[in-house]
C-alpha cells in the first residue's frame, strides 16, 4: 500500500503538467519551425504519428542520461560503468572510453550467478567448446542436445512438475505460448501490475482479458463471478476456457503474490493458474524454489507455471513447467519451440550447474549459503532504508526493494547523485509505473557484502536527503550500541 | 504532514490511469486560481475580466486536449486509443462516474464565476455563453464517439 504526502502529490501533478506544458509549446515551435525550411523527404510517410512520440521526445530525451547506461564489465556486485557525454542538451549520448567502477544494485543478479562461478563457468566453457555458442536450428529441427533434454528433465525435478519445456527467450515465452493456450472464445484475467510480456501475450491470443485490481483476491473473486455469470460478449455463451496470469514477485513493486487465496478461489471457480516466477525462482523459498514453497502451495495446484532463467541463474531464456500432457501438447503447437532457435547450448549448461550449485549436488553448501545471504541482505537494507525514513515497497523477503521518488524532477536527480558516488542504481518512471508513482529500484544480490551494503546506505541516505526523499520520519536511534550496529548520518 | 493512500486502479490505460489518484481535483482547482492570479497581475484588468480570460483559456486548452486530440502520447499500447479522445478513454469509457461529473462541472463553475464577476454585460457574456455550452455538449453521454460532420474522425 503506497502511502503519499499530499502535497507531494500535488506538486507532482503540478510538474508534470509543466513539464507537458513546455513539451506542446516545444512541439508548436518546431512546426513553425519546420514550416518554413524545406526537408527533402517529400513524399514518405512519417516512421511515427507524431502525438505518439510526444513523451518519448519532450520527457524521456531530457534525462536520457539515467536510463540505458552501458556497462563494459560482468554484471557482479561491482561493475564497469561506461561514461557518456551530450552535445545537445541529451539529445544523443556519446561514449567515452572511460569507465567508472561502481556498486551494481540494478542488476538482477539475485544469486550472484553474474559473473565467474567456480563451479558454473569451466563447465559452460566446456561446453562452448564441444558445442559451439548457438545451436543454429531450432528445436525439431537440428537444435536439440543432450544438454537441452538434461535441462528440461533438470528444471522440471527443481520446480516440481512432470514436465518442462524451455525457450531461448523469456520475454518470448510469455508472448509465444499463451496464444497457444487460449483462444477466441476464452478469458484470461490478469492481474492489473502484470510485465509488458504478459499483456503482449494476452492480446496476441485474442481472448478477452479482464484486469483484477493488483494482489487482490477479493476483487478477483468479484471479476470471477461477474464474467461467469455474463458469458462471452455478444452470445453469453459459457467461457471455454478461463486462465488466471499471476507474477510471483512483481518486478515494480517488489511484492510477493498472495497465492493460496488466489488458488483457492481458482479451484472454486474451476479456473486456470498461470504463475510467472521470473523474478522469484530461485531468489525465495528454502530452497529457491519460489513463490509456491515460500507460501506453502502445492505446485500441482498450479497449472502452468513460467520463469526465466535471466534472474537468479545467470543465463537467459525462460521455461514453462505443467504436466505431460499439457508439455506434449506445446511441443507440438508453440512457435517458440517450432521455428524459433533453441537456446544456446553453453547458456543451458550454464543453468544446469547453477541448479546444481543451488540444490548442493555440487558437494559444497554454496547454494544453501546463497540463499542464506540474499534474503538476510534484503531484510537488512529493507530494515535500514525504512528507519532512514525513506518510503520503501515490498514484502520482507523479497530482494526487490523500490525506493518511491514521485516527482518527477527527483529522478535524473537520485540517479545522477549516486552516479556520482559510485553506486549504479535504476531509476523507473511513466509510463513502466503508474504517473505519480515514480521509483528508484533497488535489486540486492546474494554477492553483495555488508560492507558494499553499508556503502551503498550512506550513498542513498545521502542522496536522499539532498533530493529530499525521505518522506516517513526517521526512526529514533537506539541508545546502546551492540557490536551490529552502525553509524548512518 | 496528510498522508493518503494510492490504490491501485484496474484502469491498463496509462494515459487517463493517472487520474484516478488522490490529489488530482485539488491540483485542477489550484491551477485556475493561480492562472486567474498570474492574469491579474500581468494584464493589470479587473477581475471580471481576469474571470473571463481564464474561462476562455481554460476552454480552449481543455477542448483541445480532451476533446481533439486523439490517442496516447507514447507507443506502448500499439495504438488501440487512436482513435479515442482523452474524453472518450478515461473510466475506460463507463459514463456519468464521479471523475466525469466534476470534469462537467469545473467548466460551469467557472462560467458562473466569470459571468457574475463581469456583471452578465455583453460581449464577455456571449464568448462566455458559447464556450460553456460547447464544452458541456462535448461531455454528454450521448455524445460518446459522435463525430458531427465528420469532424475529427481522420486516423
Amino acid at each position: 500500500m503506497i502511502t503519499i504526502p499530499y502535497l507531494t502529490a500535488v506538486s507532482t501533478y503540478f510538474s508534470y503538467g509543466l513539464l507537458f506544458a513546455f513539451g506542446q509549446l516545444r512541439d508548436y515551435s518546431r512546426l513553425i519551425f519546420d514550416w518554413w525550411s524545406t526537408n527533402n523527404l517529400q513524399g514518405y510517410a512519417p516512421i511515427c504519428l507524431a502525438h505518439e512520440d510526444f513523451y518519448i521526445r519532450r520527457l524521456y530525451h531530457r534525462i536520457q542520461d539515467c536510463f540505458g547506461r552501458p556497462i563494459a564489465s560482468a554484471p557482479d556486485a561491482w561493475v564497469d560503468v561506461v561514461e557518456r557525454y551530450s552535445n545537445d542538451n541529451n539529445k544523443t549520448l556519446k561514449r567515452t572510453t572511460k569507465s567508472k567502477r561502481c556498486l551494481n544494485l540494478g542488476s538482477y543478479n539475485y544469486l550472484g550467478f553474474g559473473s565467474f562461478d567456480e563451479y558454473c563457468t569451466p563447465r559452460v566453457i566446456e561446453s562452448l567448446k564441444k558445442f559451439s555458442a548457438s545451436t543454429c536450428s531450432s528445436r525439431v529441427d537440428a537444435g536439440t542436445t543432450s544438454v537441452h533434454a538434461e535441462l528440461e528433465e533438470c528444471v522440471a525435478n527443481y520446480v516440481g512438475k512432470p514436465a518442462a519445456i524451455v525457450t531461448g527467450m523469456g520475454f518470448a515465452t510469455n508472448s509465444a505460448i499463451i496464444p497457444v493456450l487460449i483462444g477466441k472464445g476464452g478469458l484470461i484475467i490478469s492481474d492489473s501490475l502484470n510485465h509488458t510480456s504478459i499483456v503482449n501475450g494476452a492480446r496476441g491470443s485474442g481472448a478477452t482479458i479482464r484486469v483484477f485490481q493488483h494482489n487482490t483476491p477479493a476483487h478477483l473473486e468479484r471479476v470471477l463471478k461477474e464474467q461467469i455469470a455474463e458469458g462471452q460478449p455478444r452470445t453469453h455463451r459459457p467461457w471455454k476456457k478461463i486462465i488466471v496470469v499471476v507474477e510471483g514477485i512483481y518486478s515494480m513493486e517488489g511484492e510477493i503474490c498472495q497465492l493460496p487465496e488466489i488458488v483457492s478461489i481458482c479451484k472454486k471457480y474451476k479456473a486456470y493458474v498461470y504463475l510467472d516466477e521470473a523474478h522469484s525462482i530461485g531468489a525465495i523459498g528454502k530452497t529457491g524454489r519460489g513463490v509456491c514453497e515460500l507460501l506453502g502451495v502445492d505446485p500441482a495446484d498450479v497449472d502452468i507455471m513460467m520463469g526465466t532463467f535471466t534472474k537468479s541463474f545467470g543465463s537467459c531464456g525462460g521455461y514453462i513447467a505443467g504436466s505431460k500432457d499439457l508439455i506434449q501438447y506445446l511441443k507440438y503447437h508453440c512457435p517458440a519451440h517450432l521455428y524459433a532457435t533453441s537456446i544456446s547450448t553453453p547458456s543451458a549448461q550454464q543453468i544446469i550447474s547453477a541448479i546444481k550449485v543451488i540444490l548442493g549436488e555440487d558437494g559444497s553448501n554454496r547454494g544453501a549459503q546463497k540463499l542464506a545471504r540474499i534474503r538476510e541482505n534484503s531484510n537488512f537494507f529493507r530494515a535500514e532504508l525504512t528507519k532512514m525514513g525513506f518510503e520503501v515497497l515490498g514484502d520482507n523477503d523479497s530482494p526487490v526493494m523500490p525506493i518511491m521518488l514521485y516527482n518527477p524532477a527527483k529522478i535524473p536527480a537520485f540517479s545522477r547523485e549516486c552516479l556520482r558516488e559510485n553506486v549504479a542504481v535504476v531509476v523507473v518512471g511513466f509510463p513502466a509505473t503508474p504517473l505519480l508513482l515514480a521509483r528508484a529500484r533497488i535489486c540486492i544480490s546474494a554477492s553483495h557484502s555488508r560492507e558494499d551494503l553499508i556503502k551503498a546506505l550512506q550513498v542513498i541516505s545521502k542522496a536522499g536527503d539532498i533530493t529530499g526523499i525521505k518522506y516517513f520520519p526517521a526512526a529514533p536511534k537506539k541508545q546502546e550500541e551492540n557490536k551490529d550496529s552502525i553509524k548512518l548520518d | 504532514m496528510m498522508y493518503v493512500r494510492a490504490l491501485p486502479t484496474t484502469d491498463v490505460n496509462r494515459n487517463t490511469e493517472w487520474f484516478t489518484y488522490p490529489g488530482v481535483w485539488t491540483t485542477y482547482i489550484l491551477i485556475l486560481f493561480f492562472g486567474w492570479l498570474l492574469v491579474l497581475s500581468i494584464f493589470n484588468c479587473s477581475p471580471g475580466m481576469a474571470w473571463t480570460i481564464v474561462h476562455l483559456a481554460h476552454f480552449s486548452v481543455t477542448y483541445h486536449f480532451f476533446h481533439w486530440k486523439k490517442g496516447t502520447p507514447f507507443g506502448d499500447d500499439q495504438g488501440i486509443y487512436n482513435r479515442l479522445t482523452w474524453w472518450e478513454q478515461i473510466d475506460n469509457g463507463k459514463q456519468l462516474t464521479r471523475n466525469r461529473k466534476f470534469l462537467t462541472l469545473v467548466p460551469v463553475v467557472l462560467y458562473l464565476i466569470a459571468s457574475h464577476t463581469t456583471d452578465y454585460q455583453h460581449p464577455m457574456l456571449l464568448f462566455n455563453t458559447l464556450a460553456v455550452f460547447i464544452m458541456v455538449v462535448a461531455k454528454f453521454p450521448h455524445m460518446h464517439k459522435v463525430r458531427i460532420f465528420g469532424i475529427n474522425a481522420g486516423q
